[in-house]
């Protein structure tokens, strides 16, 4: 422990526990038979992620059509949504990549599950450009270089569109690296307890013979080290390429150079505000107060106002450029975002994610956990709207104004989107029963902090 | 996933269980200057430090890392030189298809050299271990993944002398308990 702890900090788990508490706590959940409120919250989820393959199905059978796009319009919800769950995909990694390098160790909790959570979230965000090409199994060549029998047309790598495939689909396969090697110390202990057969198999299967010898927990280490570094620019520059989407057209409001920075926050936004949400669900019911403790809520509430903030300010900055660079096309695109048929969009989006964290300016703010629980979900709903705001707004009025239009999601688009959190919760809930959802690994290491 | 040619031994060890971190690294240390080769010490989490009271030389995955990086960074131009410069020139939107598209390149080329280092890093490390899906565990002590911390020595090279002092030295540091274990185990690292 090269560390010394303050002794006026808080430690990083209450309750004055042993490494053998800290494993009967974390794997009770996993040997025990799931509660009623397991049961309740996984049939729920599982109804919402039928409702997902049913407007899935229906989509891919008719056809795009069944979306309330237009011509005007052709980035809806399903962009937004996209642009939604990549958002908050983005804590995860943030969560143990970055603060790994700041050595900030009460991410040790909290990592295990964001991380899963960033895994869930981008598969639901890879969905929808993935539908949205219509005929998916001729998309296929669009987006993968693949050989093909058209000339041998190959992708377009000068598309941002493009990039945002290996943008995605990397970030997607480097957190699930990271995830699971991260797993292996903790599935080889749920393993070592194991009573039954089956899971003595199971467990044994994936923790892929780790016995926790020093050589292996030395290499480990550089590992996760190095995973760290490289994902910490991987996670600035997902976002930053789903920016360019935007950020390399020509529709005003969408060509702007600060996007990459101010998408990056957002996501950081997003992505705590969703952990936030999670977290304060999953420490209540799963009695997990003094491994999540109100001092992790506070660190995260003051990543949410410092994040919350600067998106504010790049929402201002936006503005201010629009009229200072004189461009008419720019100044009414920004004008009508705020005073045009979509007003409550955006008034929705600044009051959640610019005023609604500067609560947490006050300490009771940050430390009270059924307040903070209604400050996340406003920040999750405000981050929503960010990006409709972004997307329809922009699109609906723009340089002809004859084509101008308006656009409101038909009961598939809806359908899609509810589902996809059904899909999330399933998933979530299912790792909740089989995996732990804290690192016992890790937290075992800081339990004693002293030189 | 993979196949490995385990060169399994039969083995005779002798291991100290602790119950905390600081009494096994000032072990290690002890036991290290009065001349005893330790086999191996298991830990269920990562204790600073131990790997060079052992001394245990750094890993070399951070040379493969950058070897598999480089890699992907070749592979990440190559594909975009080949499919839009010479297989398939695409005029799209007027924008470059020569050399001058490479500016653009470099998004892609950017997450092919870390998809690449990532791999090939998660690879490396589990052939290094000789992990895999299926292998199967030599645990010393159940509660080795648990709460417990190991020293484990290799009793073949040991004498009756040398061993009754190896008890006193563990004892003294803190030892809860000393155990026997031989059988099977797989010659790992």
């Amino acid at each position: 422990m090269s560390v010394i702890d303050s002794v006026i900090r808080q430690p990083l788990v209450h309750g004055d526990k042993n490494y053998h508490d800290i494993t009967t706590d974390i794997c009770r959940p996993l040997e025990n038979k799931p509660t009623k409120l397991w049961w309740i919250g996984f049939v729920l989820s599982f109804l919402f992620f039928i409702l997902l393959v049913v407007t899935l199905t229906y989509t891919t059978w008719v056809g795009i059509g069944v979306w309330n796009l237009n011509k005007t319009v052709m980035w809806g919800w399903d962009i937004t949504n996209f642009v939604f769950w990549i958002g908050i995909g983005h804590a995860g990694t943030l969560i143990s990549a970055i603060l790994l390098l700041f050595r900030q160790k009460w991410r040790m909790s909290i990592n295990r599950s964001a991380e899963a959570m960033t895994i869930f979230a981008v598969i639901c965000a890879a969905m929808f450009p993935f539908f949205h090409m219509g005929r998916i199994w001729v998309g296929i060549y669009w987006v993968f270089p693949i050989p093909n029998a058209f000339g041998s047309l190959w992708v377009n790598f000068n598309s941002p569109l493009l990039w945002d495939v290996f943008a995605i689909s990397t970030y997607f396969s480097v957190s699930l690296i990271f995830w699971y090697l991260g797993l292996i110390p903790d599935i080889a202990t749920v393993r070592d307890r194991a009573k039954s057969k089956m899971r003595k198999y199971w467990y044994n299967f994936f923790s892929m013979g780790w016995t926790g010898s020093v050589r292996t927990w030395a290499r480990y280490e550089i590992v996760s080290l190095i995973l760290a570094g490289i994902s910490t620019p991987l996670v600035l520059s997902v976002h930053s390429v789903v920016s360019m989407d935007f950020a390399t057209s020509i529709v005003p409001g969408w060509h702007t150079t600060i996007f990459p920075p101010y998408f990056v926050a957002g996501a950081i936004f997003s992505g705590f505000g969703m952990v936030l949400t999670l977290l304060l669900i999953a420490r209540k019911v799963l009695n997990y107060q003094e491994y999540i403790t109100v001092g992790h809520l506070e660190a995260m509430s003051k990543i949410l106002l410092l994040t919350g903030t600067l998106v504010g300010l790049a929402y201002i900055t936006e503005f201010f450029i629009a009229w200072y660079s004189g461009v008419e096309y720019e100044q009414y695109a920004f004008l009508n975002r705020a005073f045009g048929p979509y007003w409550w969009a955006y008034w929705t989006m600044m009051s959640c994610n610019l005023i609604a964290p500067q609560v947490f300016w006050f300490k009771w703010a940050r430390t009270t956990p059924w307040f903070l629980f209604m400050v996340s979900i406003l920040v999750n709903v405000g981050m929503w709207f960010e990006r409709f705001v972004i997307i329809v707004t922009s699109l609906h009025r723009d340089y002809l104004t004859s084509s101008w239009a308006m656009y409101s999601p038909s009961w598939v688009e809806i359908g899609i989107f509810l589902g996809t959190f059904g899909l999330f919760f399933t998933c979530f809930f299912l790792f909740c029963k089989f995996l732990p959802i804290i690192n016992m690994s890790e937290v075992k290491s800081i339990l004693k902090n002293k030189e | 996933m993979f196949c490995f040619s385990k060169s399994i031994d039969k083995r005779n060890l002798v291991y100290g269980v602790y119950d905390d971190e600081h009494k096994l690294l000032s072990t290690v240390e002890a036991v290290r200057e009065k001349g005893f080769e330790i086999f191996d010490c298991f830990t269920p989490f990562p204790v600073h430090h131990l790997d060079t009271a052992m001394g245990i030389k750094r890993s070399k995955l951070s040379i493969a890392a950058f070897i598999s990086g480089a890699t992907g960074f070749g592979l990440g131009l190559l594909l975009q030189f080949y499919m839009m410069v010479f297989d398939w020139p695409m005029n799209i939107g007027g924008k470059p298809t020569s050399y001058r598209m490479l500016p653009s390149m470099i998004p892609v080329v950017f997450e092919s050299t870390i998809l690449c280092t990532a791999f090939g890093l998660a690879l490396l490390f589990f052939i290094r271990n000789k992990m895999g899906h299926g292998v199967n565990p030599d645990i010393l002590n159940i509660r080795q993944t648990d709460d417990r911390l190991l020293i484990a020595f290799d009793s073949d090279k040991l004498n009756k002398f040398n061993s009754e002092e190896l008890n006193i030295l563990l004892k003294e540091n803190g030892a809860i308990e000393i155990n026997k274990f031989s059988g099977k185990y797989a010659n790992k690292n």
